[in-house]
């Protein structure tokens, strides 16, 4: 009997092993319970495939959508359009990934109670894009398609993020059917799952990773007779821009210039500080993450390594990192991170409060001034500084070519030095033709209308 | 009643809130003291040396035999120790019974075993036999009567009667606030339904009680335990299948009925061994049947469809197939007896594979392990087994796409959350929506998912009762799996401590597959979760297995494996 007995200590191996799995369940329950929750698909957090708790608003507390029974979206149509990409539509072809991170939070979860809620009321959340600015961009960029983002460069906050083409949940066209091609991508978040060619506004990494690298660039001239050959190729520009020191090559936007920054900085400087400098890496805020931009070098003849510091050859960018990197130079070589997402609150209670987050730093406070200083002069001496009265705007243009007969995208990249309004932005438009001669309508309705939201608050 | 039904439902609404309220805190906290109160006096009992003989040594040095099985031989191993080079490593086993006579049974020794100079096989002893076990003298001295009356009387008591009382009152409360809150939410059409099963399941524990003051056996903790199990299964099913509790509730009785069945036969060790040959014949009978006649589901063809009644007789075998390892300890140490069970196991196997039943095969696997090791000993054996298995398992996948394809989503079910891992992903969305305390009956959402009454019934639970009360529920099996290794040291026979460790072993496994499956910690082989589980079969199965956990109990009027005294207790 007694070695019968003792081999019974055999049973304690099933034992341990279901107390050790559930107590392995109890651990993945306190990290990662607030995820089941809000996970696509809940039974007690969505609608079918859509998030079904709670009521959705702007900065400014104008209801965006209300989704405790059914989904109802804001009352006037120009508003639907200009925000249903961050709110998702009704069948579920358009995620509203960055509201339905914090789905678990709307539902007042917490993991003792679940999400037990006696008021039986879901909560709100406020996103920090105003529904005034979105709506103003969205009409200035018409039938267009492309996308325009604005952001707080001190604080994070989300104030633009339009795309178009868009749609009107309450009355959905026949996009199945469409032969014009005025809804290809549609149900694409252009802000941040489109990759673009940046064009000439890619020469402000150039012109940052210039000056970090080559100590006399400040001394030297660059000469363009419209045309600089490598071997049977060559860059070109519009016309010949003659003797330029680097402000005046930026001003002047000169791709034989640029050239020769190229040859000064060397491919190997250039992967470092694109790397850097994080500008084709993807971006990451509230549970979405963007597409991530390209820069590829490696076995490149000399002419597409220069062309590659133009913002052509194969560079592509995302709209929403591309931001962010003009938020840093704007804030001297670090910038915050931006996000949507403000509060959540359930029952009175707040379930969710953003933080400002900073990036690391990623360029010198002496190269970012430079910099600045530079995009300054752009528009004071080229795209004109009375198209943004009362505010004092760095930026750069860029026309991106597309290769073939197809029309250039309008690029237009930069920030708001004031300090009332630190706001950096990007606006992209599609076949928008010359980058400045676009955009810079658009940017001059865009920014007023963030200028009235901020001085209204 | 309709009546007294419509004069609530007029503010019922408001009413179920407030009483969900109430209903969230007082289910774990009641469950808590319930559980605690039951499982305590399993697991912290006395266990106190009983001395039943005596064996006087010609040197006249007196050894205390202290089992009804005990192995005398030269291995230090050995219940009673010879030392001498004529004495065989396990020479023979002196076995006492429950009328108080003994037995000498040689096992196989080189010298033999001589009584009263005859060489014998097995004999009956008194004090007056000369044993003499490889040229060493000594003589059996049986404890008297009186002495035994002592013992008795020292022994540790099972819970008094009030104790027993009061528990089953606590229970009884749990199962009516619980089945008020079903009244307030449900509709009335189930309400009905669940009525029946959550009162026939209080009806049942009180008249098992009865009876078992009718027979002064007064320890019911494993039985209040079960029938807890049994009423958070009900819950589950009140809310899943209403339309289903009566039939659940029936399968509990058979199986209350298979439970005093089984127990009977264990009472006498006797009769446990004719008992084991039918059982054993049994088991394998149900497979084939199953094989023959049976209906393939899912992938496995474990059911039997008979009139509108679907069984799994495979649930069945398992309670033969721990009838069928138990043995005592005269026949454990004759190699032949293992040889056979390892026969009967191989064949088993051979069946399950036949019915490409995943789950089932590794339930018997893992009672084939403990009973193979229990009885031999042998880590060389068990060691062989896993290899075994590991090389079935292998070529088992490569067969069965279904089991394959379970694996595949392990630990990537939120990578298909639609299809693959459907089912785990909505049980970890309700677990965690359901939070500590769960949303209260009805409430629940998982209740639409596919098998929330059976393979997900963990979560079902979580989300409606809380997840204290189900980890409460997984705790219940875990005092059912230590009981049999706390009171292995105390027990009569090694046919019960085999039994009880196989039958707590599968209890145990289940609850593992099940639980830990439906959590997506291991893969999800839809195995019922024992007493909770929407099914009949596993049901009565559970219960069968249960008799072997409560065999175990050898505290003085407990359980059947103690007889009453004769005068007095």
């Amino acid at each position: 009997m007694n070695r019968v007995t003792k081999r019974t200590w055999l049973m304690s191996l099933f034992i341990i092993l279901l107390l050790g799995g559930m107590l392995f369940f109890l651990w993945e329950y306190l990290t990662e319970a607030d995820q089941w929750v809000g996970f696509s698909g809940s039974p007690h957090v969505y609608n079918s495939s859509n998030l079904g708790c709670g009521t959705v608003t702007d900065r400014s507390g104008t209801m965006l959508l209300d989704i405790t029974e059914s989904r109802t979206y804001a009352s006037d149509a120009l508003t639907r359009k200009s925000t249903l990409h961050w709110l998702g539509d009704r069948d579920g072809f358009i995620k509203a990934s960055a509201v339905t991170n914090y789905a678990g939070q709307m539902a007042g979860f917490d993991l003792f109670n679940g999400i037990y809620d006696a008021s039986g009321e879901g909560g709100t959340a406020r996103v920090t894009l105003s529904a005034a600015v979105q709506n103003a961009a969205l009409e200035a960029l018409g039938n267009r398609k492309g996308t325009i983002g604005v952001y707080n460069y001190k604080t994070g906050e989300i104030l633009c993020a339009v795309t178009s083409p868009t749609f009107d949940p309450d009355n959905v066209p026949d996009i199945a059917n469409d032969t014009s091609g005025a809804y290809d991508g549609v149900y694409l978040n252009r802000f941040l799952q489109s990759a673009y060619v940046p064009g000439s506004i890619f020469k402000i990494v150039t012109v940052a990773t210039a000056l970090e690298t080559v100590p006399d660039i400040l001394d030297r001239t660059f000469s363009c007779d419209g045309k600089r050959e490598y071997g049977t190729e060559a860059v070109t520009c519009e016309k010949a821009h003659g003797q330029q020191n680097l402000r005046q090559a930026f001003a002047n936007s000169c791709n034989c210039a640029f050239a020769q920054v190229a040859e000064l900085i060397g491919k190997q400087n250039m992967v470092k500080y694109v790397d850097k400098f994080e500008v084709v890496k993807p971006l990451s805020f509230d549970g979405v993450t963007t597409v991530k931009g390209n820069y590829d070098v490696s076995d490149t003849a000399t002419v597409s390594f220069a062309w590659s510091c133009i913002g052509q050859h194969t560079d592509q960018i995302n709209p929403a990192r591309y931001m962010a990197f003009m938020g840093a130079i704007a804030g001297g070589g670090k910038g915050a991170m931006p996000y949507l997402m403000e509060q959540v609150t359930n029952g009175g209670q707040v379930t969710y409060q953003a933080k400002t987050q900073y990036s690391d730093r990623i360029m010198s406070e002496e190269t970012a001034a430079t910099v600045r200083q530079y995009m300054r002069n752009n528009v004071q001496a080229v795209y004109g500084d009375g198209n943004f009265p009362g505010l004092s705007v760095c930026a750069k243009s860029g026309t991106s070519q597309l290769g073939g007969s197809e029309v250039s995208n309008a690029m237009f990249a930069g920030f708001v030095e004031n300090e009332e309004y630190p706001l950096a932005f990007i606006v992209v438009v599609e076949n928008g033709g010359y980058g400045s001669h676009t955009c810079v309508p658009i940017l001059s309705k865009v920014l007023s209308a963030c200028k009235a939201v901020m001085d209204g608050e | 009643m309709e009546q007294f039904l419509n004069t609530l439902s007029v503010d019922q609404a408001l009413l179920a809130t407030e009483y969900v309220g109430f209903l969230r805190w007082a289910v774990p906290i009641l469950t808590a003291i319930l559980l605690l109160r039951c499982v305590l006096p399993l697991l912290t009992f006395r266990r106190e040396p009983e001395i039943w003989a005596w064996l006087n040594m010609a040197t006249g040095q007196q050894v205390p035999i202290t089992h009804w099985e005990n192995v005398i031989g030269r291995s230090k191993s050995c219940d009673v120790t010879i030392d001498f080079p004529t004495v065989s490593r396990n020479h023979a086993v002196l076995t006492r019974y429950d009328d108080g006579s003994w037995t000498i049974t040689d096992v196989g020794s080189k010298e033999g075993t001589w009584v009263n100079g005859r060489r014998v096989q097995i004999c009956a002893l008194t004090s007056k036999e000369k044993i003499s076990i490889g040229g060493v003298d000594m003589q059996l001295q049986p404890i008297t009567e009186r002495q035994e009356e002592r013992q008795a009387q020292l022994r540790t008591k099972a819970a008094s009667g009030w104790d027993t009382v009061t528990n089953l009152m606590l229970l009884t409360i749990l199962q009516c606030i619980m089945l008020l809150g079903f009244l307030l939410n449900s509709q009335q059409s189930d309400f009905v339904n669940v009525l029946q099963g959550f009162l026939g399941i209080v009806l049942c524990q009180w008249i098992l009680y009865i009876f078992y003051c009718l027979i002064q056996r007064k320890s019911f903790e494993v039985e209040t335990i079960a029938f807890f199990l049994c009423t958070i299964g009900m819950a589950a099913i009140s809310t899943v299948k209403p339309e289903e509790t009566v039939k659940q509730l029936i399968a509990m009785i058979m199986g209350v009925v298979l439970f005093l069945i089984i127990g009977w036969s264990l009472r006498d060790l006797e009769r446990a061994k004719v008992v084991r040959y039918l059982a054993t014949i049994a088991g394998v009978g149900f497979l084939v049947v199953t094989l023959v006649f049976g209906t393939e589901y899912y992938g496995a063809k474990n059911w039997l469809i008979i009139g509108n009644m679907s069984l799994q007789p495979s649930e069945l075998s398992k309670v033969c197939f721990v009838f069928a390892g138990a043995s005592t300890m005269d026949r454990i140490m004759t190699k032949r007896n293992l040889i056979l069970f390892i026969v009967y196991s191989v064949i088993i196997c051979g069946l399950l594979a036949l019915m490409n039943d995943f789950g089932t095969a590794l339930i018997f696997f893992c009672a084939f392990l403990v009973i193979a090791y229990l009885r031999s000993g042998s880590m060389g054996t068990v060691a062989l087994a896993i290899t075994a298995l590991g090389f079935a398992g292998v070529i088992g996948l490569k067969i069965a796409p279904h089991a394959l394809q379970r694996f595949a989503t392990w630990r990537h079910i939120w990578e298909d959350p639609l299809v693959g891992g459907y089912q785990q992903t909505r049980a970890l969305m309700c677990i965690a929506s359901g939070g500590l305390l769960g949303l209260g009956p009805e409430n629940g959402l998982l209740q639409y998912v596919f098998a929330a009454d059976s393979d997900i019934v963990f979560a079902t639970i979580s989300e409606e009762w809380g997840l204290l009360t189900a980890m409460m529920t997984v705790m219940c099996i875990v005092a059912l799996g230590f009981f049999p290794i706390r009171t292995a040291r105390v027990a009569r026979s090694s046919f019960y401590t085999i039994g009880a460790c196989t039958a707590a072993s599968v209890l145990v496994i289940q609850t593992v597959l099940n639980c830990l499956g439906t959590l997506d910690i291991l893969p999800f082989t839809g195995v019922t979760f024992p007493f909770v589980s929407n099914g009949g079969t596993s049901m009565i199965g559970a219960w069968g297995l249960l008799a072997f956990v409560k065999a175990a109990d050898t505290r003085q009027n407990a359980s059947f494996a103690v007889r009453l005294m004769k005068k007095g207790e």
